[in-house]
C-alpha cells in the first residue's frame, strides 16, 4: 500500500513538474551547466568502469568461444553486450551513482534547511528552479555519455583482444561490425534518454520528500540509488524485449 | 480588512490539532508577535501565511488572495510582496552573501541593471549591519550573521509584509538582543507589516505592538502587548510568568508597559 501511495506521489511530482517547466520556463543556462557538471562528473569513473568492463567481456567472450574454433568471434559478442545492453546500463548506474545521488543529498538538504520553502515563499517555482535544469542536463548527457561509454568500452576490448589474446584486429573489427546494426545506435541513444529521465526524477523526487535531520539525507540518497538502479535495470528488461525480442 | 486574516481556519496532523477555528485580522503597519509553547502550531501559522501550509477548514488571506484556494500566479504575485526570514536564515550555500541578498532581484526585477541590483544590495546589507560582505561565503557566517543576511534578503524587495520565524532561535542572549534591536529599527525605518513568531517573551515585549498567544490549538490572548501582558486568563499568567523578567523599578515592583 505505502509503494502504491509512494507511486502515486511520484505520478504527481511528474505532472507539477512538467506543469512548473511549461508555466515558467526553462533557463537553459542552468541546463547547460547541470549537463556540464552531470558530464564532467560522471565521466572519469564512467571511463574506468568501460575500461575494465569492456576487458573483461573480450576474455570471457574468447575463453567461451575459443573451444569451439571461434575465438574470432569474441568482437560479434563485445559489440552485442556492449552497445546492446552493457553501454547503457553501466552509463545509468555511473550516473545514477554519481550524479543521482549528488541531486538526491543536495536537494534533500536543501529541504531540510528549509531552502526549498525559501525559493517558495521568493516565487521562484522549486520544481522549475532546481528540478527541470537537472532534468534536461540529464537527458542531454545521457546518450553522449552512453555513446563514449560503448566506443571506451569497445577499444579496450579490442586491445585486449589484440594484445593479450591474440586476435587479429581486423577480424575483431569485422565481426564486431556483423553484430551491431546502425539501428542498434538509435536503440541505445533512445534507452539512456529514458534513463537519464528516470535517473534524475527518482534523485530530485527522494531529495524533495527528504525527512528531517542528516539521517534523512542519508536515507533519501540511499534510496535514490537504489532505485533509479533497480528501476534501469528492470526497464531495461522490457525495452530490450520490445527491440529485439522479435 | 488587515493585509492578513484568518477566518475560521483548522489545521491537524492527524490526531494532532494545531490550530481550532482561528480568526485573527493582524493590523497592517504594525509588529505582531505569535507566542506560545513550542509544539502549539506558531510556525503552523506562519507557513499558512505565505501558503506553504494548506488549512483543513477555512481561509488565510493575505492581500485579500486566498493562500490556498487562489491560483498559484496570484500566489506568486502576493508572496512577491512579502519577505521571510527563516529560523537558520535559508542561505543558499552555493552562493555568496551578496548573491543571496540579490536572488529575488534576479528573479523578480529585471528592470533593475546589475549596478542597481548591487546598490540595492549594499544598501539592505547596510541596513542589517552587514555592509561589505557580499564577497563573503554563507557557510562561514555565525548564526547572527545568517539571520542579518536572510533578513537583507527578505527586505531586498522592499515587502509590505516581514515575517519572521523564530529570529532568536540558537542565538545567545547579546546576539538575541542584537536582533531584537534590529527588528525594532528595521520597522522604524521601514514602517511595513511585521510578524514576529517567537517564545522569548522579553524579546517580544521589546518588539512587538501586538501579541497573539496560542496553546493547544486555540488563541487565548490577542490584543496589545500592554493588555496581553495584563492578561488574567491562567495559561496565558503561567506562560509570561516562567518566561518574562520585567524591569523593576526602585520600589521593587515589576512595572509592565503602560496600556494604550
Amino acid at each position: 500500500m505505502s509503494f502504491l501511495a509512494a507511486l502515486g506521489q511520484f505520478c504527481f511530482f511528474l505532472v507539477d513538474l512538467a506543469t512548473a517547466a511549461l508555466r515558467h520556463g526553462i533557463p537553459w543556462r542552468a541546463v547547460l551547466a547541470e549537463a556540464y557538471k552531470i558530464g564532467v562528473r560522471s565521466l572519469p569513473i564512467l571511463l574506468t568502469i568501460a575500461v575494465f568492463v569492456g576487458t573483461n567481456l573480450s576474455l570471457q567472450g574468447y575463453n567461451a568461444f575459443r573451444p569451439l574454433g571461434g575465438g574470432r568471434l569474441v568482437g560479434m559478442f563485445v559489440a552485442l553486450a556492449g552497445v546492446r545492453e552493457l553501454g547503457p546500463i553501466i552509463a545509468a548506474a555511473m550516473v545514477a551513482a554519481k550524479a543521482g545521488t549528488e541531486m538526491a543529498s543536495q536537494i534533500g538538504v536543501m529541504r531540510i534547511r528549509e531552502q526549498i520553502d525559501a525559493l517558495d515563499v521568493m516565487a521562484v517555482n522549486p520544481l522549475a528552479y532546481l528540478v527541470a535544469p537537472r532534468m534536461l542536463g540529464s537527458v542531454l548527457v545521457m546518450p553522449a555519455l552512453t555513446i563514449i561509454a560503448v566506443f571506451v568500452m569497445l577499444a579496450s576490448a579490442l586491445a585486449t583482444a589484440v594484445f593479450q589474446l591474440g586476435v587479429k584486429p581486423a577480424a575483431f573489427l569485422e565481426f564486431a561490425i556483423r553484430g551491431v546494426q546502425p539501428i542498434d545506435l538509435v536503440y541505445v541513444q533512445v534507452k539512456s534518454f529514458i534513463f537519464g529521465v528516470i535517473i534524475c526524477t527518482v534523485s530530485c523526487w527522494f531529495g524533495f520528500t527528504c525527512k528531517s535531520g542528516p539521517e534523512g539525507v542519508g536515507e533519501a540518497t540511499n534510496k535514490a540509488v537504489v532505485t533509479a538502479a533497480v528501476t534501469c535495470v528492470s526497464l531495461n528488461f522490457f525495452l530490450s524485449q520490445l527491440m529485439y525480442g522479435g | 480588512m488587515g493585509v492578513i486574516e484568518f477566518i475560521g481556519v483548522s489545521k491537524a496532523f492527524g490526531p494532532n490539532v494545531v490550530l481550532r477555528h482561528l480568526d485573527l485580522v493582524l493590523p497592517e503597519g504594525q509588529t505582531t508577535a505569535i507566542i506560545g509553547p513550542s509544539g502549539t502550531g506558531k510556525s503552523v501559522l506562519l507557513k499558512h501565511i505565505v501558503g506553504l501550509i494548506k488549512p483543513d477548514a477555512g481561509e488565510v488571506r493575505c492581500f485579500g488572495t486566498d493562500m490556498a484556494r487562489a491560483p498559484e500566479r496570484e500566489i506568486y504575485a502576493a508572496r512577491r510582496r512579502l519577505g521571510m526570514l527563516f529560523q537558520d536564515g535559508a542561505l543558499f550555500d552555493s552562493m555568496s552573501v551578496g548573491e543571496n541578498v540579490e536572488f529575488p532581484l534576479v528573479h523578480h526585477a529585471p528592470q533593475m541593471s546589475a549596478a542597481q541590483r548591487r546598490d540595492r544590495v549594499a544598501e539592505k546589507l547596510a541596513l542589517v549591519g552587514m555592509s561589505g560582505t557580499e564577497g563573503r561565503a554563507t557557510a562561514g557566517l555565525s548564526g547572527g550573521q545568517r539571520k542579518r543576511v536572510g533578513l537583507a534578503r527578505a527586505i531586498v524587495m522592499e515587502p509590505e509584509v516581514v515575517l519572521f520565524d523564530e529570529p532568536n532561535s540558537g542565538l545567545d542572549p547579546m546576539t538575541s538582543d542584537a536582533i531584537d534591536q534590529l527588528i525594532v529599527d528595521m520597522k522604524a525605518a521601514l514602517g511595513v507589516t511585521f510578524v514576529v513568531i517567537s517564545h522569548d517573551i522579553v524579546g517580544t515585549v521589546k518588539v512587538a505592538d501586538h501579541i497573539a498567544m496560542l496553546y493547544g490549538g486555540d488563541l487565548v490572548a490577542w490584543g496589545p502587548t500592554a493588555s496581553v501582558l495584563r492578561s488574567e486568563v491562567p495559561i496565558v499568567r503561567r506562560f509570561l510568568g516562567r518566561n518574562l523578567v520585567l524591569p523593576t523599578g526602585p520600589d521593587g515592583v515589576a512595572h509592565l508597559p503602560q496600556l494604550g
